[in-house]
Parts: structure tokens; C-alpha cells; sequence
């Protein structure tokens, strides 16, 4: 498919199979958001008939505990070592520190990261680690990804394969380049508020292959084993979605006014001196995100910044950021400076989502934003205080501008739990066996 | 139940009486794991196969664009990102059997076929391979002759009238939609049947086997395809759907014939090539990323020239030397471009492209294991890393276990420094720690026999000028050196029955199931027999009984 720009967009739908396109005028839908829902609280925003939505901020390797709490708890703090480059933020953030995850630490990194982002124990498949329920954006996704063209976006400047799992063995792999994204979600296929939704004897042969493809799959899943049944029904899933984008194509934009086309990226990022430029592509990522969600073209997105284990040669470093977290003497100053990128790269998202007003608030304020990592310390890979960044409050669900320091080490998956009330799921629980919650954290709740 | 083995003499020389003998179940049968006890009854007995039941592998990234190559042509322009491959078993081959299709790469996978059918239906000369006529307002009649040809090719077997004729209503409004494009009706069928699960997968549902009651088999076509995708990592061609279709893959002879065919091809070394890359993860090596201050000799280009030395140097050892497995360790002979003679600081054998060179005899880099592809990969993007080293030897090519470390363990190393200034210094704190050392024992030791190669594999004799102590032992085998150390992987028995698990899970593709355990230790012993030839294993494993042999749906 060739690139899309603001003129030109619609016209590009020939490159797929050269069918002319014509546009017809619609009458406009009346859009679905929740706009009965009142605002319960100080939150910032308050409810306004926006869509609630959930981001993910995902760094590996963890952080050095003893720089990263906050001083000071509830609505009297300030940001620690670690947390400084959030300094502006604090308004719109809740730290949580003092959390520990409850999956037993049975593989290094890997256990982390399911705990955290699914709360339940890793799995094993053949030699490979694996969620064994889905991470968190697909539990939020399997509601609030109804309703979109996409039903989650995964993307990150260094993001590994991703953790977004719609269950075992199954991940949705992640966007490596700002511009491939832009062009998904912002090229052919996609229309601005007012314009006219798009017409094309295509759509209609498209749609008649995927019903004959999910027709394939039914069949063929009288036939196989149960777990290929299973793997047969995500390939099915995934073909709905398709045909529900093709209808989306068909629908009028949602009229949304924040809704913008964001900077078109670079074609390319180019390493310097061996390293990424991790930061520039975040922030070409950070800002597609949230012109996605301002044009309701998703509800959900992970944006993997790196991932676990990962050896990356970050700016100025002198060796690989898994390899100093192990190697280096205490109290380990490189594995500090890369805490502050990934932290900074945290705060580049957070601010790209303020940065669009929404209502007579922003963006984030209809949202909820979850940093974390996949470890504590990565040196023994702690999975005691655990890293956890709150941001935005969710059209008034959560509170803003605070710390909760845990007394008791509480699980970290109620917080989880908390985060997926507010984004609207109607959760008695959140995660397996150690690892689940059955009640929220009521000190971040409004 | 147990079976009785029957020795044949060399694969190679004695066609018909090693098919024999593998054919029937009183001999081919066996399944003895080399890691278990169990496997092999007595020194002359295997335990019998328990077939697998039969899985949906998806068609592997190299393994979509090679079938469209042969559908459609080489000249398309393929698509740059597809549903990624992951491991099972160590084997992306084997993760294709695991893993799933997501939403995005189902999207990924619409966009493909669009695409690739638009650019297949475009010029009168694509057309004409894969159009039985130039569409005209009339050519509908073609259509069925189309579908039935190139349904036949894509989908591995031919169409049922069901399908044909869904098709051909795809076809009617697809004629309708674009009235005025003749061509549009073969466009859109083609499209549907590149994103059908029938393209996209190996579908082995396996049927009775009229020659052993109560077992079952892969189907003639299903068979062709595990056959192609193996040996040539490439749908089955014209051939060998012939040879599924008129019966010939049901006879031992006609399955000989065909697997000879097979790996005689020039295609066969597309094969070995996608089985090395994979056995050896090659597809890592995009991830090579080092520290262009430390290694002046690395550049983003590296990556890409390691892997090609890599899959020539098997390429030679497999087909023109038909050499032991351990050649592929201990040979002198290396394929090198001008960026890797720079690295190796030998003259470059020719000036574009790779050339065929010898390492020098006093030198210590040999075969696969003095290759950048191993020693870059598997270190530090600053640094060498024993332990990474270490750990690819054991596990990939030893199928050793090495366990996580445990949790809460603190796991820094000293820095260099005048009491400790070598890696075999530092990492002495591994050993001695009994936390630590329960793992680190097995990757440390053989690991640091690597330490005369830095971190991108150029040769060093001092570390923080101090010289490198790279004597070791391999379970038991004294090593003064990586060529002596070469050698001793070269000679260990896990290799051997490590590297057939390996292929044989590569061939299945799916990971092995502990009734097989039988099986591989028969094959493991044939390929001892047979002088550890690659050829012949390959050979071995697409005529056994566990390749062709599927279980109950479960």
C-alpha cells in the first residue's frame, strides 16, 4: 500500500485492488459513547460524554527501588530520584510503591511481566514463556475495543515481540516503526470528522472473502484438536474484527473535535553510534496514540517502550541495559540514567495525551495510563515494590495527583482490578491464583 | 509393546531395503529419547511409536513467500511484515504449531493477498502463469479450469466441488462489482484463496491406513506437503502432487523415489539452509547490536553477512563435502565476504560477494563455532559473554537443561580490576557461590573456552592485558583451546542425538511428543551408522514411521 497523506488518503484505497472509489453521503449516525454517566469526582474533567479509554506504558528491566519512591504519601509528595523527569505531571499522576506482585517468581522477567500485566502465573509452552490469561489491554480491549476501527493498538521504539497476549501462546505483535503506525491507523481507511465515509465496490467483495474464510475456519474447527480449536477461534476473532473495520469504512466518522491527524514520523530512525533513538521514535509513537484515541480509532493501545531482558545500548551507555543491571556494582549509576530514559519516554506519553483538549479538560482526563515494568530490581529480579505509575483520572473514576504507599505489601493486582473498573468493566476480579484480586485499591478509587 | 531393531547397512547405498525396513512397523517403528532411559529398551530394542495426534501448523513467514513465489512468480513485490514466526522447542518450524494468528496479522494477512493478487493479475505476462486464458468479456468458462488448477497448487490438494463453486460465486460478484474488468474475477478469487486457512495452514487431519488396522496416516497430499515444506521449506511442486494424487506416496518405493527427488533438487538447499538458520537461530541476528566505539569493525550490514557465512559453510559441509555432522565444527573451510576478513584478519578471498578460504591451521577459529554468527550473537553488545556462550552451546546444540537462576539472587559480577582483570576472574564468583554454581557450572566452563574471541569474534590473546586462560573441559573432555574445544562438541554424543531431535521436530514441525522418544533414538543410531551425513538424516526422517504417522484427533 502506498503512503497516505491528508489529500489523498481515500484514493489509495485503489492500491489495494484498483477498484474506482466514489463517495456517497450518509445520514450521521448518532455516536455510542457514555455520556449518561456523571461526573463523581475531582478527577479533573469529569464526566463529558468522552470515551473512556486505557494506555499501557511498558519499559524492561525494571527500576533501582531505593531511588524510586516518592517522598511524602497521599496528597503531599514529591517525585523521587527516578520519577524526576514526571516533574510538571504530578496533578495527573498516582504513585502507587509499596505493592508486591503474588505469582511466585518461577522465571525471571517473564514471571514479572505476566504477574503484573495479567496477574496470574507465567506459562510454559514448549521451552517458551507464555501469559496464560490475557494482559491487561486485551482484558480492557474485549470491551472497549468493540466499538472502534481497531480494537487495540500495540506498538514501542524497542518492543521485543510485546506482551499483549489474548492468551497463551498468542501475542499481538507490536508496531516497530511510527511510520508503519501512522499509516494504519492515519492512511487508506481512515476519514476526518465531517468528511464523507467511504464507498467502494470493493468493501463488499472483502467482506464476502472474510465470511467465506471464517466459514473455512468454522469447518475446519470440527475437525482439529481442541487447542487448535482454540487457536482457530483468535484467527476467527481477528477476521471479525476486519469485517467490522469494513463496516466501520462505511460509517461516518466519529465526530470528535480534538480528533487531528498527528505529525506525519519519519520514514526511518536510524541508529546512532549503535544505539536507538529511542526517545524520537517515542515520541513519534506517543503522539499517534493519542491522536488515535482523540479520533476514537481505538479505545486502548500498549506502547512497549523496551522489553524484558532486553540488552539495548541506551544513549551514553557503556554496555547493554540487561547486562548492567546484573554486572554493575551498587549502587549502579548506569542503571540509574537508564531508569531516567525510560521514565522520560514515560512522560513524553503521558504529556502527548494532555496535550490534546478534550471537553474542558484533556484527553488524559478521560483516560487512565498504566507505567510499569516487569521486575523491581532487575539485579535479583525483585518483584517487591514494584513499579507502578498511574496516570490521568478516568473521567473522574480515579484520583489524580497523588502517592499511596502501601502498609501491608498489598498485591499489585488490585490496583489492576481498580483500573479496570474505571475504565468500565464490571470485574469481580483481576488475575490467578496468587496473583488475583478480588477487591480494588479503594485509596486510588474515587 | 516392543520391537525387535533391524540394522540396515548405510541409507545411502541400500535404498530399497533401508525403506524396507523402516516401511513396516516390526523395525521403523521405534522411539527411544535419547534423554530417556525408557527409550531404549535393550541395546537392540526401541520403544514403539506412539504417533501424535495431528496439529494445524501455519505456514512460517519464509514458508508464505516461498509459496507465493511458486503460485504467482518471483517478481511480486512480497509483504514486508507478516503474522512474526516464534519459537517452540528452540524451532520457529516447531512454534508454527503453537502460536496463533492475531487480528493484526489476519489484517496483515488481507492486505497480503489483495495486494499480491493485484500485482499476479496485473500484466498480460503475469497473467499468463496463472490464467489458463486472457480474460476477455467472455473467458468466464476459463474461471472453472482456473480455480481448479490454482486452487489445486495453493491449497495443497485439489478443491472440492463445494469449494470450487463458492468461488465461482465470488467470481459473479466480483464480475459484477467491476463489470468492466474481465480480469477482476480471477483477482478476487485468487485474494480469497491466499487468505483461506487453507493456505495459510498445514491442515493434516490424517486417515485410516488401510494397511494397519486401527492406525492412522497423513493423507497423500498432506504427506506432499510435509515432504516439501521439509526439504525445500517450499510448497509441494507439480511432481509430487502428481505423485500424491495417482497413489505413489502410499507405496514405500514411491515415497523413496520421491524424497530421493526431493533432496536431490536445487531446492533442497533452500532446505538445509531454513533448517540450519532455524537450529541455530540465525533469525536472532538482526538483534546483533554492538558498541561501535568498542568493535570498530562492526556495522549495521554485519548482521547479514554472518548469517550468509553461516548457511554456506552448511551448505558446503551438507551437500558438496556430504560430510559428518562434526565437519560442520572442526572444518577450516569458510565462506567470507570483505567485512568478515577484516574481522577473521584474513585476506578477503575476493573482492565482491563471499569466497571459499581456509582459516589458518594455527589459528583457533573453527567451523560453526568461530563464526561471527555465534560468537557476536552470544555476547554483550560491549563485552563477550561466557555465560550467553555457554548457554546456546548447551541448550541448542546439546539439549542440555539449564535452569533459571533463581529468584532474589544477587547477580553482579566484579568489575575488572588488577586482582580480577579477566571475564574467568570475574565470573569465578559463579562457581564458588553454591546458588550460582548449580547452573553456571554448565555454561561458565565451556563458555570461557570461547574468551580468545572477543565480542564481536575477533581473536585476542590478552584480556586488560593480561593472557586468556581458555582451558576447559566439555562433560569430561579436556579442551586447551576453541579449536580443541570445537572438536569435543564435534565428538559429543548429545550432539548427535541432539541434532536429530532437532530435525526431526524441524521436519514434523510441531514439538515432539514423548511417544516418539522411540523413534528418535532409532534414527539416532542409523545416523551414527550412516557416518552422522546430513543428507541421510534428512532422508531418514521423511520415510520413518513417526513423519508419516499421525494419532487420533485429540
Amino acid at each position: 500500500m502506498g503512503r497516505g497523506t491528508r489529500l489523498t488518503r481515500r484514493t489509495l484505497l485503489k492500491g489495494l485492488l484498483g477498484g474506482s472509489v466514489v463517495t456517497l453521503g450518509l445520514p450521521a449516525l448518532e455516536l455510542f459513547f457514555d455520556p449518561t454517566r456523571t461526573a463523581r469526582a475531582q478527577g479533573g474533567g469529569g464526566d463529558s460524554g468522552f470515551p473512556r479509554r486505557f494506555g499501557l506504558f511498558f519499559w524492561g528491566n525494571g527500576i533501582l527501588p531505593e531511588r524510586w519512591v516518592p517522598t511524602g504519601e497521599g496528597d503531599a509528595w514529591a517525585l523521587s530520584e527516578q520519577l524526576a523527569p514526571l516533574a510538571g505531571l504530578e496533578d495527573v499522576l498516582t504513585i502507587v510503591s509499596g505493592t508486591k506482585l503474588g505469582v511466585p517468581n518461577t522465571s525471571p522477567h517473564f514471571a514479572g511481566a505476566a504477574g503484573i500485566l495479567s496477574g496470574a502465573p507465567v506459562g510454559d509452552a514448549y521451552g517458551e514463556n507464555t501469559f496464560i490469561l490475557p494482559s491487561i489491554d486485551q482484558v480492557v480491549a474485549a470491551k472497549l475495543g468493540e466499538l472502534t476501527r481497531f480494537r487495540s493498538l500495540e506498538f514501542g521504539a524497542n518492543p521485543g515481540p510485546g506482551l499483549s497476549f489474548n492468551g497463551p501462546s498468542s501475542r499481538n505483535p507490536p508496531e516497530k516503526s511510527p511510520f508503519a503506525l501512522f499509516e494504519r491507523v492515519f492512511g487508506a481507511g481512515f476519514t476526518l470528522p465531517g468528511e464523507e465515509p467511504i464507498v467502494d465496490p470493493s468493501l463488499g467483495l472483502r467482506r464476502s472473502i472474510l465470511d467465506a474464510v471464517m466459514g473455512d475456519i468454522a469447518g475446519l474447527q470440527q475437525r482439529v484438536g481442541a487447542a487448535d480449536r482454540e487457536r482457530l477461534e483468535q484467527h476467527f476473532e481477528g477476521i471479525r474484527g476486519l469485517e467490522k473495520r469494513l463496516a466501520k469504512l462505511e460509517e461516518d466518522p466519529p465526530n470528535l473535535a480534538a480528533c487531528a491527524l498527528p505529525t506525519e514520523p519519519l520514514a526511518d530512525y536510524p541508529d546512532v553510534e549503535g544505539r536507538p533513538k529511542l526517545q524520537e521514535k517515542n515520541a513519534a509513537f506517543a503522539e499517534i496514540a493519542a491522536f488515535a484515541l482523540a479520533c476514537d480509532q481505538t479505545r486502548v493501545f500498549s506502547n512497549w517502550f523496551t522489553y524484558p531482558v532486553n540488552n539495548t545500548l541506551f544513549a551514553g551507555a557503556p554496555s547493554g541495559h540487561h547486562q548492567l543491571t546484573h554486572d554493575e556494582p551498587d549502587p549502579q549509576p548506569e542503571v540509574h540514567k537508564i531508569v531516567l530514559q525510560c521514565i522520560e519516554a514515560l512522560a513524553t506519553q503521558i504529556r502527548a495525551l494532555r496535550a490534546v483538549p478534550e471537553g474542558d479538560g484533556t484527553l488524559l482526563d478521560h483516560m487512565v495510563l498504566l507505567g510499569t515494568s516487569d521486575v523491581s530490581l532487575g539485579k535479583t529480579h525483585s518483584l517487591e515494590e514494584f513499579p507502578l505509575v498511574l496516570a490521568g483520572g478516568c473521567s473522574g473514576r480515579l484520583v489524580t495527583g497523588h502517592h499511596y504507599r502501601s502498609p501491608s505489601s498489598e498485591n499489585a493486582s488490585k490496583v489492576l482490578l481498580s483500573v479496570i473498573r474505571a475504565v468500565g468493566l464490571d470485574a469481580a476480579s483481576y488475575g490467578d491464583q496468587g496473583g488475583q484480586a478480588t477487591e480494588g485499591l479503594s485509596a486510588i478509587e474515587v | 509393546m516392543k520391537h525387535t531393531r533391524s540394522r540396515v547397512g548405510r541409507w545411502g547405498a541400500a535404498a530399497a531395503l533401508v525403506c524396507a525396513s523402516v516401511w513396516t512397523s516390526a523395525c521403523g517403528g521405534g522411539a527411544a529419547a535419547p534423554a530417556s532411559d525408557d527409550a531404549k529398551v535393550t541395546d537392540d530394542v526401541y520403544a514403539e511409536l506412539v504417533p501424535a495426534a495431528p496439529v494445524l501448523t501455519r505456514l512460517t513467514q519464509a514458508q508464505y513467500r516461498n509459496a507465493v513465489r511458486d503460485l504467482l512468480g518471483d517478481d511480486l513485490a512480497l509483504p514486508a511484515t507478516l503474522e512474526p514466526d516464534a519459537a517452540a522447542d528452540g524451532l520457529l518450524a516447531a512454534g508454527a504449531a503453537v502460536t496463533t494468528v492475531s487480528p493484526r496479522g489476519a489484517e496483515l494477512y488481507e492486505e497480503a493477498a489483495l495486494s499480491l493478487a493485484r500485482q499476479a493479475t496485473e500484466t498480460p505476462e503475469r497473467r499468463a502463469r496463472v490464467l489458463p486464458c486472457e480474460p476477455t468479456a467472455e473467458s468466464m468458462p476459463c474461471f472453472g479450469q482456473f480455480i481448479a488448477d490454482v486452487g489445486r497448487r495453493a491449497w495443497r490438494r485439489p478443491l472440492t466441488s463445494d469449494e470450487i463453486a463458492a468461488f465461482e460465486l465470488l467470481a459473479g460478484d466480483a464480475a459484477q462489482a467491476f463489470p468492466d474488468d474481465p480480469v477482476a474475477p480471477f483477482t478476487w478469487a485468487l485474494a480469497g484463496l491466499m487468505q483461506s486457512p487453507h493456505f495459510l495452514y498445514r491442515v493434516e487431519a490424517g486417515e485410516p491406513d488401510p494397511e494397519a488396522p486401527g492406525a492412522r496416516r497423513l493423507s497423500a497430499f498432506e504427506l506432499a506437503t510435509r515432504l516439501a515444506f521439509f526439504l525445500w521449506n517450499a510448497p509441494p511442486d507439480e511432481a509430487l502432487l502428481a505423485a500424491a494424487e495417482a497413489g505413489d506416496l502410499d507405496t514405500a518405493d514411491g515415497l523413496v523415489a520421491q524424497v530421493d527427488r526431493l533432496l536431490a533438487a536445487d531446492r533442497a538447499r533452500e532446505g538445509v539452509r531454513s533448517f540450519v538458520s532455524d537450529w541455530l537461530h540465525l533469525h536472532q541476528l538482526p538483534e546483533l547490536k554492538k558498541d561501535p566505539n568498542v568493535f570498530k569493525h562492526f556495522s549495521p550490514d554485519l548482521a547479514a553477512a554472518a548469517r550468509e557465512e553461516t548457511l554456506r559453510v552448511a551448505e558446503h559441509i551438507v551437500f558438496e563435502r556430504e560430510g559428518d555432522l562434526g565437519e560442520l565444527f572442526t572444518t577450516r573451510t569458510t565462506f567470507i565476504n570483505r567485512r568478515l576478513a577484516a574481522i577473521y584478519d584474513i585476506p578477503a578471498p575476493v573482492l565482491e560477494g563471499f569466497g571459499q578460504t581456509e582459516l589458518p591451521a594455527d589459528g583457533p577459529r573453527r567451523g560453526l563455532l568461530g563464526h561471527v554468527s555465534f560468537l557476536g550473537l552470544h555476547s554483550h553488545p560491549t563485552s563477550s559473554s561466557a555465560t550467553l556462550r555457554g548457554i546456546f552451546l548447551r541448550e541448542t546444540l546439546l539439549c542440555d537443561m539449564v535452569p533459571d537462576p533463581p529468584s532474589d539472587l544477587n547477580t553482579a559480577i566484579p568489575e575488572p580490576s588488577p586482582d580480577a582483570p579477566t571475564l574467568r576472574d570475574r565470573l569465578q564468583v559463579h562457581l564458588e557461590d553454591p546458588m550460582c554454581a548449580s547452573c553456571h557450572r554448565l555454561t561458565d566452563p565451556v563458555g570461557l573456552g570461547f574468551e580468545p574471541f572477543d565480542g564481536m569474534g575477533r581473536v585476542r590473546a590478552t584480556e586488560n592485558g593480561v593472557p586468556i586462560d581458555p582451558t576447559g573441559d566439555l562433560d569430561g573432555v579436556a579442551f586447551a583451546d576453541p579449536a580443541e574445544l570445537a572438536a569435543a562438541v564435534a565428538a559429543s554424543p548429545k550432539l548427535t542425538a541432539c541434532f536429530v531431535k532437532k530435525m526431526y521436530t524441524y521436519a514434523v514441525a510441531r514439538p515432539t511428543e514423548p511417544g516418539e522418544q522411540g523413534q528418535l533414538a532409532a534414527l539416532t543410531d542409523a545416523f551414527e551408522a550412516d557416518g552422522r551425513r546430513v543428507l541421510g538424516l534428512m532422508r531418514a526422517v521423511a520415510i520413518s514411521e513417526g513423519f508419516r504417522r499421525v494419532g487420533e484427533v485429540q
